[in-house]
């Protein structure tokens, strides 16, 4: 992972994926914020949502294959050097450090979710393990019951609104969606480690590529198609974390209980949810327009629903007169 | 750089999702007398893992498989799984392809837990909650505890199947098995066609038992 990186290149980079995750957003907006939708129906929907997830898979897929030959032969061969001359406890050591300077953007991004009680925590966690902890190599705030929680920027994002947008595997970076490329850029910026030396990153990059590799190993010994199960696993996580685990079993349980009785009553099943997918598309539409202008206002989303279900039935109204008129020229 | 610690973690869910719950395995549904409750059937289960893992060194690759097998298939909804895992493909087998795949999915499974629980470092599992859902199944709430690192959230959906209830998904930390796997071999089934996939399920199978 981003073993090509340095100091020079850094703020070139940095620009073009700007630039780039800018275009990647206008675009999501435009075309894929149904995605979000169907998200929820993804377990019993799968054939229906996934061109909507994942509408580059082609393109995807090879800079899937890309990623796996840079890790096989420029990443791993590194890794497997470092965890064979580094002793355990200096390697937990390391993760801890790394872990420790990621509590910052964790703090932040807490606030920005507007989670104020964890970000408390959080921040008592980063005091104690950079003072007591020496720098955070000692994780001893888990050990006073501060237990490490997962946030980026990408999560805030979702948390105000922002839609997933489709399924993007990264150069080098790996998987992601659209939201998380802009996710990714602030998440950098507020990373220490972004602004120091390059032995520093170096470490920072070996520290998480030798973390993964139990994860990497076992994904190419058990999926039978490591891409779709690293795409499917990636984007269930990402709305597992998002949610902060809550409320989202119970979905989930009852659209695999669907899928569960799906298989019996198969096809009348697929045909009425087709039926009502097309029914509902019109309306559907405004709304998605209206919510991609103005994501974060929720009371202005219902708003501009209800604008649109008016403009709707309006358009169906005049139809009717329409038709009246016709058979009045008839007669 | 935190993209990378983003995909860490979730790299950690993959595995263990794959490592605990490879489940999945044909069982016939035999009615019993004395009904045993979802958490018990699941607890069960539970222990089996950890005993395996516990003696995983002296009892080799065969002496895994034959223990798993069976708790694998008593505490499964096996068949009903194998066709979820399929989706909307499995009309369009014949009844003879479908047979294969259940079988050959039954072996795959038990063999992936037989290659995975190998060894043990102190894990144990730690009931939290039970559950109804909407339509009569229910949930069980659970915690894998490893030490030296944090809990893993598990929670087991269960179905009643002839009056005994049996484990139909395995959700870690936010990550449906069924769900990730559905999609794997729907989309294999679709682009490959059902030899391939025969194919290379019985490939991993191979390969665990090495």
């Amino acid at each position: 992972m981003m073993f090509y990186k340095n100091q020079k290149v850094h703020e070139k980079r940095l620009f073009a994926t700007v630039i780039f995750s800018l275009f990647l957003l206008l675009s999501g907006c435009a075309s894929n914020d149904v995605a979000d939708q169907a998200v929820s129906d993804e377990n019993t929907e799968i054939k229906v949502s996934q061109p909507e997830i994942d509408p580059y898979e082609h393109f995807n897929r090879k800079v899937y294959v890309f990623n796996n030959k840079l890790d096989k032969y420029v990443a791993k061969p590194i890794s497997d050097a470092y965890l064979w001359v580094t002793p355990q406890f200096v390697q937990t050591g390391i993760a801890n450090f790394f872990n420790n300077l990621n509590d910052i953007s964790v703090v932040l991004n807490d606030t920005l979710q507007g989670k104020l009680d964890q970000g408390a925590e959080d921040t008592g966690r980063f005091l104690l393990n950079s003072t007591v902890g020496l720098l955070g190599i000692f994780d001893v705030a888990k050990e006073v019951g501060l237990e490490k929680h997962n946030e980026d920027f990408a999560q805030t994002l979702a948390v105000w609104g922002v839609p997933q947008g489709p399924y993007l595997v990264l150069p080098v970076l790996g998987p992601a969606t659209s939201r998380g490329v802009p996710g990714a850029v602030v998440d950098t910026a507020s990373n220490p480690v972004s602004y120091v030396g390059f032995p520093v990153q170096l470490l920072s990059m070996l520290n998480s590529r030798a973390n993964a590799e139990g994860s990497l190993k076992f994904i190419d010994e058990a999926a039978l198609d490591p891409y779709v199960f690293t795409r499917e696993a990636f984007l269930q996580h990402r709305k597992y974390l998002i949610t902060d685990g809550q409320a989202e079993l119970s979905d989930d349980a009852l659209d695999l209980e669907d899928a569960f009785y799906d298989e019996d009553e198969e096809t009348e099943t697929a045909t009425s949810s087709d039926l009502l997918k097309s029914d509902s598309g019109q309306e559907n539409n405004g709304y998605k327009l209206q919510l991609s202008s103005d994501t974060e206002n929720l009371d202005q989303a219902s708003e501009s629903f209800e604008e649109a279900l008016k403009a709707f039935n309006e358009a169906s109204r005049s139809y009717q007169e329409a038709s009246e008129k016709l058979d009045q020229l008839k007669r | 750089m935190i993209v990378n610690f983003m995909k860490n973690s979730w790299l950690k869910v993959a595995f263990l999702l794959l490592a605990i719950s490879n489940n999945a395995v044909f069982a016939a549904d035999t009615a019993v007398d004395n009904p045993v409750s979802a958490k018990q059937v699941v607890a069960e289960f539970q222990n089996t893992l950890i005993e395996v893992m516990k003696h995983g060194k002296e009892l080799g690759f065969e002496g895994r498989y034959q223990k798993l097998d069976g708790a694998v298939k008593k505490s499964h909804a096996l068949k009903k799984i194998a066709r979820i895992v399929v989706g909307r493909e499995w009309k369009k087998l014949t009844p003879e392809q479908q047979a294969e795949l259940v079988k050959v999915f039954t072996e795959l499974s038990v063999s992936a837990y037989a290659y995975n629980f190998k060894e043990y470092s102190g894990e144990s599992f730690k009931f939290v909650s039970e559950e109804d859902t909407a339509r009569g199944g229910k949930i069980v709430h659970a915690l894998l505890v490893i030490p030296d690192d944090s809990d893993v959230k598990f929670d087991y959906m269960l179905k009643k199947i002839n009056g005994q209830w049996k484990i139909i998904n395995i959700i870690a930390d936010g990550v449906s098995d069924l769900a990730v796997r559905r999609s794997e071999y729907t989309s294999l089934l679709k682009n490959q066609g059902f030899d391939v996939l025969i194919a290379k399920m019985k490939e991993k199978i191979k390969n665990y038992s090495k």
